[in-house]
């Protein structure tokens, strides 16, 4: 499926949860805070939250900031 | 004892951890100050560069908690889904709220940040938020559940001290909760005239991270911090328009 990921548009070959997604990016789960399509999504259900065809996904993590 | 919520801080300094020029001169530089809470700022990760993640070596530091910052919102819907995120990141219930439009001088939003701090401050944050140094607006804050009022001593980054000392010293004046200069700050002196004037603490991140040494000066702020405590808790002389001897002006040799 294709999802656009912090603005980019990239093919998602795993299996549709936010977890296999953050795999993918190589992103650490306990350092990332994410929304799929606006919406919070709360880490305790990454493992099943699934990801459709076209979701839009922010991924964040801390940086320095005053 | 300062006191943010029903969390009490040893320290009156709280540091940003913006525009260090390295990972290991920040944690340096917050180890130095002695501060028991920094803020940090929420940016999409970036896998070309992880070494922007400060997840991990914030972890390490012993005694000192998290705020997330609102730093990017336009608006009090994207600075409530910030903190938002930042809490479910973070674990913490501190939030800065920062809302400033526009980049050329980065004056917080009244409106937006009093709507973004009263939805938060319901929603059960220790909501801290950067506003204008404005007596109405910060009582306000207060009634909504505000855990301090941040006021700016000068924009953001500016290094222009405490151009606002007599607007902030009204703010103190009615205030029932903690009021905390934060930017514009750029020398230690500055951090104690604010702390011996009323202010119950101080943010500091560009006088310290732009430092020739951060290090040092984030130790020269503790100090600051330190000294302008011990001055107020001593009790400043009254001032006079006119001189006052402090020699005899009697009795003179003649």
């Amino acid at each position: 499926m294709f999802l656009t990921v912090n603005g980019n548009k990239i093919e998602h070959l795993g299996d549709g949860t936010v977890s296999a997604l953050l795999a993918e990016l190589g992103a650490t789960p306990e350092h990332t805070a994410l929304t799929v399509n606006g919406d919070l999504v709360f880490s305790k259900h990454w493992k099943i939250f699934k990801l459709n065809d076209g979701d839009t996904i922010e991924v964040l993590t801390f940086v320095g900031g005053g | 004892m300062l006191k943010l919520g029903n969390v009490e801080f040893k320290s009156r300094l709280i540091l940003g951890t913006g525009k260090f020029s390295d990972t290991a001169t920040m944690i340096a530089a917050i180890e130095a100050s002695g501060t028991e809470l920094v803020t940090v700022a929420l940016r999409r990760f970036n896998r070309d560069k992880p070494s922007d993640d400060l997840c991990a070596p914030l972890a390490k530091l012993k005694g000192v908690k998290l705020m997330p910052n609102t730093s990017g919102a336009m608006n009090a819907k994207e600075a409530v889904r910030a903190a938002q995120l930042g809490r479910e990141l973070s674990g913490s219930p501190f939030v800065k709220v920062e809302i400033h439009p526009n980049p050329h001088h980065l004056m917080p939003d009244a409106i937006e940040t009093y709507l973004a701090a009263k939805e938060l401050a319901a929603d059960g944050f220790i909501v801290l938020p950067y506003i204008p140094a404005d007596p109405v607006l910060a009582k306000k804050l207060e009634d909504v559940g505000c855990a301090a009022v941040m006021p700016l001593g000068a924009a953001i980054g500016s290094g222009s001290g405490l151009s606002t000392a007599e607007m902030i010293k009204l703010i103190i004046r009615d205030s029932n909760i903690p009021v905390i200069v934060d930017a514009g700050l750029r020398a230690p002196s500055e951090a104690a005239r604010a702390i011996e004037m009323g202010c119950d603490a101080v943010l500091v991140n560009s006088a310290i991270a732009a430092a020739k040494d951060p290090v040092a000066m984030a130790k020269a702020f503790a100090l600051g911090v330190k000294t302008g405590y011990a001055a107020r808790q001593a009790g400043l002389m009254p001032k006079s328009d006119i001189a006052v001897a402090t020699s005899p002006l009697t009795s003179f040799l003649k």
